[in-house]
């Protein structure tokens, strides 16, 4: 079985063709500027060079018809026939209280997934926009839709209402969702898979560290609380957004400075973070490198950005009782050797000791990079979202028939 | 329609301003005035007040450079031979909005919608310069336009209702809510806002409170953002006291009648904020400079 992983964002498409039955991508890639004058397409199939191509796509479904076309064609192709595609599977960023799993979208799905968009404005809109193109572009194909949310549905409420009048929960559906669900999922079963335990016998907590950053406490396979929040600008420091911080200083800072909403929500969001506070880049590796050469602000805000992960570790190991296994992923969590280092510092009251040796000979897929004799195994698992997306795809799909 | 680019005639302050808010939507925009080095100062224009909004934290350097690249500044205003829709914005006088209606009626393609960016004057009119009235529609944006998330949608007497949709969507894919409005003077927003800044000026005038007090006492008490006589001076003096005049000649009557201080002040080049005094006094940055006595801001 084929399967299409569609990621749509604003004036983008992410995309993956998937054979499940060697779970390998066929060819994936990336369309960008969609709307605009030139777009852009990075295509690579698996097994010959990557290719650019610009031209003018004004909509998702124009975008969507030209990643078939490329998949069909003749010199970057890797199947012959669009009936080779046996469903499709989309990223969807939000799934609210409603969808706790994944989903095959009906007429009645999509009504559903419209009543959510005030809880995800910015990416379900673009989310559901690709569902509607790919259903009219690949008519009959099934469509799934796989929610970030979905993976941290079981937190008890203690974990997910906040501190403020019960009555915004109600009218509003405020509280906490937790993003990344799909990455946190996967690593935390590749993980248990890695040391050879049964994930219902693990406590573990995984950082998925990358351009937004978070954490979550999953015990037995069940994450009980995680640190991106209603939206996410909770919790860690990330790249351009300030994480945990008193909802007091915004209040303030809006009366001193004048600032609109609008002002507020991208100080927060888009100036906030390492960028924020060094000054020079929201990228760790330039900031790694700046702090190297001596730069203050920049080695500052690399302590800030390990000590939130560090406290998490602390918290999320008193959430759970104890703690067996710490999993870093994404861009920087597979990558920063330093930031594995300085975030599991002086943690040996917790049981946690890094082996500096295979910290730093880490050199992509898996690794365990803690000591033999550290009671907490440190893992390092490179996240695979779409492949998760296809396989719940796949099982949906696979569900469906059986009953037809 | 999904309208591609958009070209605006006259980049004066209504014009860069246009020109930024459409650009950071995501359209490209060709920005015409009567030579390229204008237009060019219009761009620069934009690109200095984009800077002053990361200052503000309101935007990020990628997104700024990704809306300038959007803008592409031309003197040529035979451009418009591929326009599917062109917004004017040149100043708010009759005969030079009926005249540039007359070139772009000629330039442009027939299916093209002209809109043009008045704030009194009347669209039938402006429209009857040009052989497509029907295609003819106003979007009164108020300054500073990236700002102000409302555009006035003025519909003249022959304007079409696939016009006025078609420019009522745009204005939503440029994030502005459309206030529909029909011709008529003054429309909604400068009807209502000219006599409460003229009142404030009496009031003033006749020696009741300070500025200072006045602007103070419609912020706190009923809820404005600015005070209409700091208001008035992001205006311009001279534009508030021409708006007053385009309504006393269509609608004579006494309440549109420009209050004498502001006659005065107009006279004597106090014309607010680009003058660096009106009521209030401004650095080059069109920062207020807050005496002493007032003791800092309030807020």
């Amino acid at each position: 079985m084929k399967i299409l992983v569609l990621n749509c964002g604003s004036s983008s498409v992410k995309y993956q063709l998937i054979d499940m039955d060697e779970e390998l991508a066929l060819a994936k890639g990336k369309l960008e500027r969609i709307g605009m004058s030139a777009s852009v397409m990075t295509h690579k199939p698996h097994d010959r060079p990557q290719t650019v191509i610009s031209g003018e796509i004004l909509d998702h479904i124009q975008a969507i018809d030209f990643i078939i076309s490329m998949l069909l064609s003749p010199n970057h192709g890797v199947i012959k026939d669009k009936n080779e595609i046996s469903a499709v599977g989309h990223r969807v960023v939000h799934g609210g209280e409603r969808f706790t799993g994944s989903i095959l979208v009906t007429k009645e799905v999509m009504g559903q997934l419209k009543e959510l968009i005030p809880l995800a404005p910015l990416h379900n809109p673009h989310n559901i926009r690709g569902i509607q193109a790919a259903s009219q572009t690949l008519k009959d194909v099934p469509q799934v839709a796989v929610f970030d949310t979905a993976f941290h549905h079981r937190m008890p409420p203690h974990a997910y209402i906040y501190g403020i009048p019960y009555v915004l929960y109600r009218k509003y559906s405020i509280r906490r969702y937790g993003f990344h669900g799909t990455s946190h999922y996967y690593v935390s079963a590749k993980a248990a898979q890695t040391l050879g335990k049964p994930i219902e016998d693990l406590k573990i907590i995984t950082a998925h560290l990358g351009n937004g950053a978070s954490m979550a406490a999953i015990n037995g396979g069940v994450s009980v609380d995680t640190s991106m929040g209603y939206t996410p600008l909770e919790g860690l420091l990330m790249g351009t957004r300030s994480g945990d911080c008193d909802p007091a200083i915004i209040l303030q800072v809006m009366a001193m400075e004048e600032l609109s909403l609008h002002e507020a929500n991208t100080l927060l969001n888009k100036h906030s973070g390492l960028i924020g506070i060094s000054g020079v880049s929201a990228d760790v590796r330039e900031i790694l490198e700046a702090s190297a050469e001596g730069h203050a602000n920049a080695k500052l805000a690399m302590d800030i950005y390990c000590y939130r992960i560090k406290k998490y570790i602390g918290a999320y190991t008193a959430a759970m009782n104890g703690l067996d296994a710490i999993v870093f992923t994404g861009g920087v969590g597979e990558n920063a050797v330093s930031v594995r280092r300085q975030s599991c510092q002086e943690l040996d009251y917790l049981g946690i000791k890094i082996d500096e040796e295979k910290n730093e000979n880490h050199k992509g897929g898996i690794s365990v990079i803690s000591a033999a004799d550290s009671k907490v195994s440190v893992v390092v698992v490179p996240t695979n979202e779409e492949l998760v997306i296809a396989r719940e795809t796949e099982q949906i799909v696979g569900k469906k028939e059986k009953v037809s | 329609m999904d309208i591609q680019r958009v070209y605006i005639v006259g980049a004066g302050v209504m014009g860069t301003g246009i020109a930024e808010t459409i650009a950071s939507t995501g359209t490209e925009v060709v920005l015409i005035d009567k030579n390229t080095d204008l237009a060019e100062a219009g761009v620069k224009h934009i690109d200095e007040n984009m800077a002053r909004e990361i200052e503000r934290w309101g935007l990020t350097e990628s997104e700024k450079k990704a809306a300038l690249s959007r803008i592409m500044p031309s003197g040529d205003l035979s451009q418009i031979g591929e326009a599917e829709m062109v917004i004017e914005a040149i100043p708010d006088r009759l005969n030079l909005k009926r005249g540039i209606f007359g070139d772009m009626d000629k330039l442009a393609p027939p299916e093209a919608i002209l809109v043009t960016n008045t704030s009194t004057l009347s669209i039938s009119e402006i429209a009857s310069a040009t052989h497509r009235p029907e295609k003819v529609i106003g979007m009164h944006f108020l300054n500073p336009v990236p700002k102000v998330q409302i555009v006035e949608i003025v519909r003249g007497l022959r304007t079409s209702d696939e016009t006025y949709k078609t420019i009522r969507e745009f204005a939503q894919s440029i994030n502005k809510r459309p206030i529909l409005v029909n011709e008529y003077p003054g429309y909604v927003t400068t009807r209502i806002i000219v006599p409460f800044l003229n009142e404030a000026m009496h009031v003033l005038m006749e020696g009741i409170s300070t500025a200072e007090d006045i602007d103070t006492a419609m912020k706190l008490g009923f809820g404005f953002n600015v005070g209409p006589l700091a208001l008035a001076d992001m205006m311009g003096l001279d534009e508030v006291m021409s708006w007053m005049e385009n309504l006393i000649s269509e609608l004579s009557e006494h309440k549109y009648n420009p209050c004498p201080l502001l006659r005065k002040m107009v006279r004597a080049g106090r014309l607010g904020v680009k003058t660096g005094e009106g009521f209030f006094k401004y650095d080059a940055d069109g920062n207020r400079i807050r005496s002493a006595v007032e003791g800092g801001k309030i807020s």
